[in-house]
């Protein structure tokens, strides 16, 4: 009784030094989660933008696709696949002069954003273009039947008829995003991943890594949740 | 309002159709008709280009379709409305804009007005809002001739339109399109492999197997006096009773109602057996041939008596196989 009643009280005293220790880096922790929140928010933006131009480019030239051209779909193909064989971390440091072109420097969640939505876009495009591919082709010579032009059959029937599984997989895009984010944190980028990286691994702080690790959890579940919640709509 | 010529297509080194050729005049029904893979859809996809052809003529509405450029293609496409055996709806939008989606792209006004007309015609002003997933087949079908129709077209393609609809279904939607067709006085032309929808809506018709034309002519010619290769492909095998001699007797509209069979067993005074027999409705008519055995000794009388009352016949030849079969017996 005496032991467990001691044991109790040494967690206690264990337990003020955290809870203290979590006030003082509050600020800080929710600096991070904000800067990986938009860090996130705007690279799924633009890889979405960059990443749906390349996938209509794909499913119109594709050789099964809407007017199929065999070199530029070839070219397409590669450049995407190329792009994507790229380890992040590797691609990060590699086009950093390419990114202070882009926003004049290479440190901190600004510039993350150009290496994620380099790295994100053709993942994007392929993703949107397996969407596009799904839909019943039976639905797009339909449409042919009745004369819609090919710009037609993209926005007025591929892009409707994909809505639902486009969404799922920006469920999918904006959480590697997440992942990537934390990455691109370790090498000046700011974010949830620079926080656990800075106080867990060099400080030995655990606590600050647990609790990075807990936001970036229940960011996943948030950003998979909003997307399935938005596919029952849409379906 | 659709003549082709010569026509010759191919996938690779595979051709799929050729030297075919075919006129349908405005109004008709025409059937084509054939196994599956004997290239009828793709022949169907030639006349409204949405498969290129290469060598021959495919006239419609008096433009050569290969000759047309993008834009005027489109607007020939926009004249003939099609359907398919899937349907190939919309399934994330209800019917009355999946009715209304060719109006949309070709943003042509009154499209409530239009829509309602549509969904009328089929009989379906009920289900204007409900999801297409939500209908039967036969429904679907509906709403697919309705979108067909919706930008006034004088020619309707059905690409197997009833082949995935239960017997009853297709019936009701058969109705629908010889309707349709008396009411709009709009040309059809249907790909089918089901020979009770040719028998039941084609005026005339062109048979199809491996690419290759094997008949082409009004429906009722070709049904009553089928050639062999027509023979091979359309008619259910009647069993023939081996000895004497058998023949199929074609029963044209103004006899089939008469009782010519027991007429001439009377006036011969002679006996023979009935193998087998049909009686089909063609379009509003009944037509029917009927398969009789005759004793060797009574034939040359038979056959008499069947010239002079002018009736179509033929003596069906005896299979080799079966009749060595009958032999061993």
């Amino acid at each position: 009784m005496s032991d467990q009643l001691s044991t109790l009280a040494q967690l206690a005293q264990d337990m003020r030094p955290l809870w203290e220790r979590l006030q003082d880096k509050m600020p800080e922790i929710l600096m991070a989660t904000w800067e990986t929140v938009q860090m996130v928010l705007i690279s799924t933006f633009f890889s979405l933008v960059i990443g749906f131009m390349l996938a209509i480019l794909m499913i119109v030239t594709n050789p099964i696709g809407l007017s199929p051209c065999r070199p530029v779909y070839r070219v397409v193909d590669f450049v995407v696949n190329l792009l994507r064989s790229f380890p992040f971390i590797i691609l990060l440091i590699a086009i950093i002069p390419f990114t202070r072109m882009v926003v004049g420097t290479s440190i901190g969640s600004a510039a993350a954003i150009v290496p994620l939505t380099i790295a994100a876009a053709p993942f994007v495009a392929r993703l949107i273009e397996t969407c596009f591919l799904e839909v019943d082709r039976g639905v797009i010579e339909a449409a042919r039947s009745f004369g819609a032009s090919n710009a037609q059959i993209i926005f007025r029937v591929l892009f409707p008829e994909a809505l639902p599984s486009i969404v799922l997989n920006i469920a999918v895009i904006a959480i590697t995003l997440l992942g990537y984010s934390a990455m691109a944190g370790t090498v000046g980028g700011g974010g949830l991943g620079d926080l656990a990286v800075k106080y867990g691994y060099n400080r030995f702080q655990v606590d600050i890594m647990v609790y990075s690790v807990i936001i970036l959890c229940v960011l996943v579940l948030l950003i998979q949740g909003i997307c399935n919640f938005l596919y029952k709509i849409l379906r | 309002m659709i003549q082709v010529n010569q026509l010759r297509k191919s996938f690779g080194s595979h051709v799929v159709l050729q030297d075919i050729n075919m006129h349908v005049r405005r109004g008709e029904i025409f059937g084509i008709v054939g196994h599956s893979g004997a290239g009828k859809s793709t022949l169907l996809r030639c006349l409204n280009g949405l498969e290129p052809y290469d060598e021959g003529n495919v006239r419609v509405m008096d433009v050569e379709v290969a000759s047309l450029d993008p834009h005027h293609l489109r607007q020939l496409q926009s004249k003939m409305g099609m359907i398919f055996q899937n349907f190939n709806l919309m399934a994330r939008k209800n019917v009355f804009d999946n009715v209304a989606f060719p109006l949309q792209l070709w943003h042509r006004p009154e499209r409530e007005k239009r829509v309602m007309e549509l969904l009328e015609l089929v009989g379906l002003t009920d289900k204007a809002r409900q999801r297409v997933q939500s209908l039967s087949g036969g429904q679907k079908q509906r709403v697919g001739i309705a979108r067909a129709l919706a930008l006034n077209p004088s020619i309707l393609l059905c690409d197997e339109a009833t082949s995935a609809l239960d017997p009853k279904t297709t019936s009701s939607i058969l109705d629908l399109l010889e309707d349709i067709n008396k009411r709009l006085n709009l040309t059809i032309i249907m790909v089918t492999h089901q020979m009770e929808v040719v028998k039941r809506l084609c005026h005339s018709l062109l048979l199809l197997d491996g690419g290759k034309t094997v008949a082409l002519g009004k429906t009722e010619d070709l049904f009553l006096a089928p050639t062999k290769d027509m023979q091979a492909i359309v008619e259910n095998e009647f069993t023939l009773i081996p000895g004497g001699t058998n023949i199929r007797l074609m029963f044209p509209r103004e006899i089939s109602q008469q009782s010519v069979i027991t007429q001439m067993a009377r006036a011969l005074g002679i006996d023979f057996s009935i193998v087998g027999g049909k009686l089909e409705r063609y379009l509003d008519d009944v037509f029917g041939f009927l398969i009789i055995n005759v004793q060797d000794q009574n034939i040359d009388a038979v056959l008499r008596y069947l010239k002079e009352q002018r009736l179509f016949w033929e003596i069906l030849e005896y299979p080799s196989q079966q009749a060595t079969d009958a032999d061993h017996e």
